[in-house]
């Protein structure tokens, strides 16, 4: 095993690191938790509240529904991008120029800024003049234009994210399927299963990685939503968007309500880091399961 | 190796020599006092803004302003809010008059009344200071009206005229005519109106049924019975007459799309500001015509747009040289320049006679309502709290009213509720 010459080496090595993650993480981290304690708007002097900014969250039913447009939000977008990745990276999984080219494709979404995206669905999502709009208004769905209704302008970000993301997952999900070994179809296939049957018993069980992977990054993806909703909702109509990082913003900037931002920060992080902790055990339930198979 | 490092530092050489050149070819043009500016237009107002700027900066040898588009009202706020924080705020910009009484209270404006010739720039009453809040005459100056409009009403004169209509002039005809103009469903729909679910109009509506949206010692009572009756109007227009369209967006975006739908023949009738007079009059390809807003048991307005504002903080030189700008802009020539080439109002009073005078507004008859409009001007209260109440209470509250929709009753109290909060 090897040994440090002096004590201090490690702590030495570890210390680029320590500093960015104190400087631009813990730090900042501690002056919202510090800063939530008080009632203050940048220009007139904070006022200690106490706890105050928290029990107004609760009992005015922000958090709730915060929390309720975020998860369906992330719901509508884990789902949808790991559905359609997965399905496209099995309709592309062969070799050809064209495919290579529908490949490169699907996959240019992600690379293009989520501005110019969401500019882009604005356009195609207006009920008058966008193609998709039009469609929608068609089937009676959204008639003033997706965006605007309360109850449709959720499902229309999340459809832009999926549709943004999904070059992502269909990515990793080729490369997870290029390397399940060919023998393995083989094999199912002389043992006589069907389309159905090698997938569910030969591909299903080993994409499980990276299903796990593709899971977790877009459910960060996900939970960072703020161009999206900045370029085309604002959180409107009538709040039905305003997802975590946005409500933080508006609170800060538009409201200036430094103190009650700062409480939203601190629930935030707590939430994150609960959900981090389970999907820790979670994959390591699986990893657990896949050696004992 | 040693090469590169040579090449480096050649660079760097060459970079500060440029610097320090640059910095002495600048040091001739530093005798004149920059004044830092931040204002919120686009498109054509930027231009008109700009040009004005330009003229003011050679109209003189001793300062130079220098105007940075900043986004929109709110934006342009946020900035500087954060900015008056930080301490790198600019000299003077422009902010919409509900915040004018929390930033005085903040202690963050210059007040204007001792610098020399203020007492004698002969505003409007209505659109300066004293008319525009409660009290504001006995106030010291904090700030001088720039861009100043009031809701309007607009027609498309051709629909009316189809179907032998009148512009309405109350509540009842304007629920009336929007029935009569309301044409075709779907992505072919001719809506009979068109209007921002926004504070503005909304308290146009209040006060027009009689009520108070803040009363004059800052108690936000919303209207009581008035924005009930106001929210109900709205309600009913659009659940269920299925006559008037809130247009998506929030804050000015909503308002683009109302005036984009209305120069599409997309809208009979529209609620929108003065602001866009010109805007809709050069754009209109059918006759557009403008009217005061239709009245409930009264007439009346609230005044909106901006005021410059000058920043307490900046040094005393650079607000003396800002304060000769403001003057200037205050002039009759300028006030005219800015406010035909907008539609927003003049505010100096010898602009106004100046108009009158030379005929404009026989030519300009939409220019003429506005201005009309103003007898009706309702002033607001002098109360720090209003922006917060504006932006926080009644805008998203009145949204969800109309859109999701809810009881207007209901959605008041619990306005009334978050605004009691401090």
């Amino acid at each position: 095993m090897l040994r440090p010459r002096n004590r201090a080496h490690p702590y030495l090595m570890l210390a680029p690191t320590l500093v960015l993650l104190v400087v631009f993480f813990i730090l900042p981290l501690g002056v919202a938790g510090y800063r939530s304690a008080f009632s203050w708007d940048l220009l007139t002097p904070p006022r200690y509240v106490g706890a105050s900014n928290y029990t107004r969250l609760f009992a005015s039913g922000e958090l709730l529904r915060t929390l309720g447009t975020t998860l369906t939000f992330s719901l509508v977008v884990v789902i949808g991008s790991m559905l359609l990745g997965l399905l496209l990276a099995m309709a592309v999984n062969r070799p050809g120029k064209f495919v290579g080219f529908i490949r490169a494709s699907v996959f240019s979404a992600y690379v293009v800024s989520w501005v110019s995206v969401a500019l882009l669905w604005m356009w195609l999502l207006d009920a008058n003049a966008g193609v998709v709009g039009r469609m929608f208004a068609r089937l009676g769905i959204g008639e003033s234009g997706l965006l605007a209704g309360p109850s449709t302008a959720l499902y229309a970000l999340a459809g832009v994210t999926v549709w943004k993301i999904t070059g992502y997952s269909m990515v990793i999900f080729l490369a997870g399927l290029q390397d399940i070994p060919g023998e393995m179809y083989e094999a199912a296939a002389l043992d006589g299963a069907g389309s159905w049957g090698r997938f569910w018993n030969v591909t299903w069980p080993l994409l499980r990685p990276t299903t796990a992977f593709v899971g977790t990054s877009s459910l960060i993806i996900s939970f960072q939503a703020f161009d999206v909703v900045r370029v085309m909702t604002q959180g409107g109509p009538a709040g039905s968007t305003s997802v975590f990082v946005y409500a933080i913003y508006e609170h800060v900037f538009l409201n200036f309500r430094l103190g009650r931002a700062s409480a939203m920060v601190i629930v935030f992080f707590c939430l994150l880091m609960m959900l981090t902790l389970l999907q820790l055990w979670a994959w390591r339930l699986g990893q657990r399961g896949f050696r004992e198979r | 190796m040693k090469g590169e490092s040579l090449s480096r530092r050649d660079l760097l050489r060459a970079a500060a020599s440029a610097g320090l050149l640059s910095a002495l070819g600048c040091a001739p043009s530093s005798s004149r006092t920059t004044v830092k500016m931040w204002f919120s237009y686009g498109g054509k107002n930027r231009q008109m803004l700009e040009a004005l700027v330009a003229r003011f900066n050679a109209s003189q040898p001793a300062i130079s302003i220098h105007a940075t588009f900043q986004g929109d009202y709110f934006e342009n706020l946020t900035k500087l809010r954060s900015a008056i924080a930080a301490k790198s705020a600019p000299t003077i910009t422009h902010v919409v008059s509900e915040v004018i009484p929390y930033l005085a209270e903040a202690d963050v404006l210059e007040p204007l009344s001792e610098y020399a010739g203020a007492k004698d720039l002969d505003l409007v009453p209505a659109l300066d200071q004293r008319g525009t809040w409660i009290g504001g005459a006995s106030k010291p100056l904090m700030a001088l009206p720039f861009n100043r409009s009031t809701p309007i009403l607009y027609t498309n004169q051709e629909m009316l005229d189809a179907a032998g209509l009148k512009a309405p002039t109350t509540w009842d005809e304007l629920k009336q005519a929007a029935r009569t103009l309301k044409r075709g469903t779907g992505n072919d729909t001719v809506w009979g109106l068109i209007c921002p679910i926004s504070w503005w109009f909304w308290a146009a509506l209040v006060q027009q049924a009689g009520g108070t949206v803040v009363e004059a010692d800052g108690t936000p009572t919303l209207g009581g019975e008035a924005g009930v009756r106001a929210l109900d109007l709205w309600q009913d227009m659009v659940h269920r007459d299925h006559t008037m369209r809130p247009p998506p967006g929030r804050d000015y975006n909503a308002w683009e799309v109302t005036n984009g739908d209305f120069l599409a023949k997309r809208a009979a009738m529209i609620y929108t500001s003065t602001a866009f007079v010109r805007y809709i009059d050069q754009n209109a390809k059918f006759k557009a015509v403008a009217a005061p807003l239709p009245r409930d048991v009264k007439a009346a307005v609230p005044t909106g747009g901006t005021f410059f504002i000058m920043l307490k903080d900046a040094p005393r030189e650079q607000k003396q040289a800002a304060w000769e700008f403001l003057r200037w802009m205050a002039e009759p020539q300028q006030t005219i320049e800015w406010a035909t080439g907008t539609g927003y109002m003049p505010i100096a009073r010898k602009a106004v006679l100046q108009l009158e005078a030379n005929g404009y507004y026989q030519t300009h008859p939409n220019d003429r309502v506005a201005m009309d409009q103003l007898a009706h001007a309702v002033p607001w209260p002098w109360a720090p709290n209003l922006f917060r109440v504006q932006r926080e209470c009644i805008d998203p509250l009145i949204e969800e009213a109309v859109l999701v929709p809810r009881n207007s009753r209901e959605v008041l109290e619990q306005a009334r509720r978050r605004a009691a909060e401090d």
